[in-house]
């Protein structure tokens, strides 16, 4: 079984998705080069799709802007804290070497980008249906309906690649506790990154009054949690 | 000599497993694995036997039975479309039945990736084939029966003028054929060593709405229009909204329904 399941087969990431907690602290023990480009594949081609169809709704263009942003944001996070991640593990109770916190990481990325691919279809389909975007729309339900369901799909996908992650930290590490630290401080990390991340590609919809660009021009000006701070200023001084 | 055992080690007897909630294993009855042959036999295991379905469709060889499968579905969309016609007649003889066989389709296949995926996360090892298959036997179902209501909506369509009650009555036999289609559906999930069914009936909501909405994204279906798609994108419950406010819902003349 051992052989077996260090070999790439076309059941892969429904191996994934269905958490078999075995069969992937086995694929997580070695490093297998092969599957870290399927698992990288997946997570292009699945958040990609997702992002395009997201975009679309403003602009073609945007949707291709955002169809290369959506996977740069998980790449860029997994790499960007791939050292303080496997530096974590072990300090909080998890005795793994790097390598093993990286494929896991980007096996937690690989499930939430093959549910988002699989959602794709449907966002699409929404946005085919809702009136073009317009100043008159950004301001109306229409907005807050699309917004809502992006944010719930890409909760269902986050959730689902955490809950496998945490089942596979668990069996690792032997016990829950030590997993559930090792879950929390890394995605606290992944958070923080991700955020910033997030906010120097915007934008994602897109702004019917603004040009359609990869960069906002002010993209490296300010941060995430500075616009936070001021916005719960102005709520007070208000 | 005397370390060897003359009498051999009993074998406890092997007792075949019994999955949770006491259902047979698909195939356990003979007749489950007598293979279907053609389109008729196809019909008759969907509604007489639907566990043969089930066990067909995890055999190798299983694309020429999802094929007929999808053939029948087309077929009886398609003529389930011109009773739908008939009611405005003219374009719509043809418009109806497109529109009704393509936006089912359409409907099936923007959902397959996500019934996959939450069979998979539902710790179902069903492959992808076999979740194409019920999903194709499942509007197989629906579709028959829409061909069994289809004599009831013509008589009504010859006698009623009014677009939101043929609407109505359209949307109660989807309803209906749905319920049973889904049902197949999940009978097909529930063998498929599934531990929990909650992402099945997300996925049930899911679908509910992408094949109601795809009625208003492809409208007029029932009534009469200049053009082929709507010029207007609306979801469906602001159009359903629309036809029962407006006064001229009553008649055939009345676009976009």
């Amino acid at each position: 079984m051992h052989a077996r399941s260090e070999k790439l087969n076309s059941h892969e990431i429904s191996t994934l998705l269905r958490g078999e907690a075995g069969t992937i602290s086995v694929w997580n023990e070695k490093w297998n080069t092969q599957r870290l480009v399927l698992h990288v594949a997946v997570i292009i081609v699945g958040a990609g799709l997702y992002g395009a169809a997201m975009g679309w709704w403003r602009d073609p263009q945007q949707a291709l802007y955002v169809a290369i942003k959506f996977p740069l944001i998980i790449l860029l996070t997994t790499i960007g804290n791939s050292l303080i991640n496997a530096m974590f593990a072990p300090l909080l109770g998890l005795n793994i070497p790097f390598r093993q916190s990286f494929t896991a990481i980007v096996m937690s990325f690989t499930i939430a980008a093959a549910i988002l691919g699989a959602f794709s279809p449907l966002i699409a389909f929404m946005i085919w249906n809702a009136p073009p975007i317009s100043p008159q729309t950004v301001s109306g339900a229409t907005y807050n309906l699309i917004k809502l369901i992006n944010v719930a799909v890409i909760a269902l996908a986050g959730m689902t690649g955490n809950v496998r992650l945490f089942q596979l930290l668990a069996r690792l590490g032997g016990s829950k506790a030590v997993a559930f630290r090792v879950l929390f401080a890394w995605l606290s990390g992944n958070l923080f990154l991700g955020s910033q991340l997030s906010w120097i590609l915007r934008p994602f919809i897109g702004s019917p009054d603004l040009p359609v660009e990869f960069f906002r021009t002010s993209a490296l000006h300010g941060n995430f949690y500075e616009n936070v701070f001021q916005s719960l200023q102005q709520i007070f001084n208000d | 000599m005397n370390e060897q055992n003359p009498v051999p080690p009993q074998i406890p007897p092997v007792i075949p497993s019994i999955p949770s909630g006491g259902t047979r294993q698909l195939g356990d009855d003979p007749l489950e694995r007598v293979a279907i042959p053609n389109i008729i036999s196809a019909i008759e295991a969907l509604l007489r036997h639907p566990r043969r379905m089930m066990f067909q469709l995890r055999q190798p060889g299983a694309g020429k039975l999802i094929a007929a499968m999808l053939f029948i579905s087309i077929a009886c969309s398609l003529i389930y479309g011109v009773v739908v016609g008939t009611f405005s007649g003219g374009q719509q003889l043809w418009i109806a039945p497109v529109k009704i066989a393509a936006g089912l389709m359409i409907s099936a296949l923007i959902c397959l990736p996500s019934l996959y995926i939450f069979t998979c996360l539902s710790g179902s090892h069903a492959r992808l084939s076999e979740i194409f298959g019920l999903l194709a036997g499942m509007l197989m179902l629906m579709t028959i029966l829409l061909i069994g209501f289809a004599p009831v909506a013509w008589i009504f369509s010859q006698s009623t003028e009014s677009l939101a009650w043929m609407g109505a009555l359209h949307l109660i036999f989807w309803f209906i054929a749905t319920i049973f289609g889904l049902r197949f559906l999940e009978a097909g999930f529930s063998h498929s060593n599934a531990r929990s069914h909650a992402g099945f009936y997300t996925w049930v909501v899911i679908f509910l709405l992408v094949a109601v909405q795809m009625t208003t994204a492809l409208r007029p279906i029932l009534g009469t229009a200049d053009t082929f798609f709507p010029t207007e994108k609306e979801f469906f419950l602001a159009h359903w909204g629309d036809c029962l406010n407006s006064h001229d819902g009553e008649s055939k003349s009345k676009v976009r329904d």
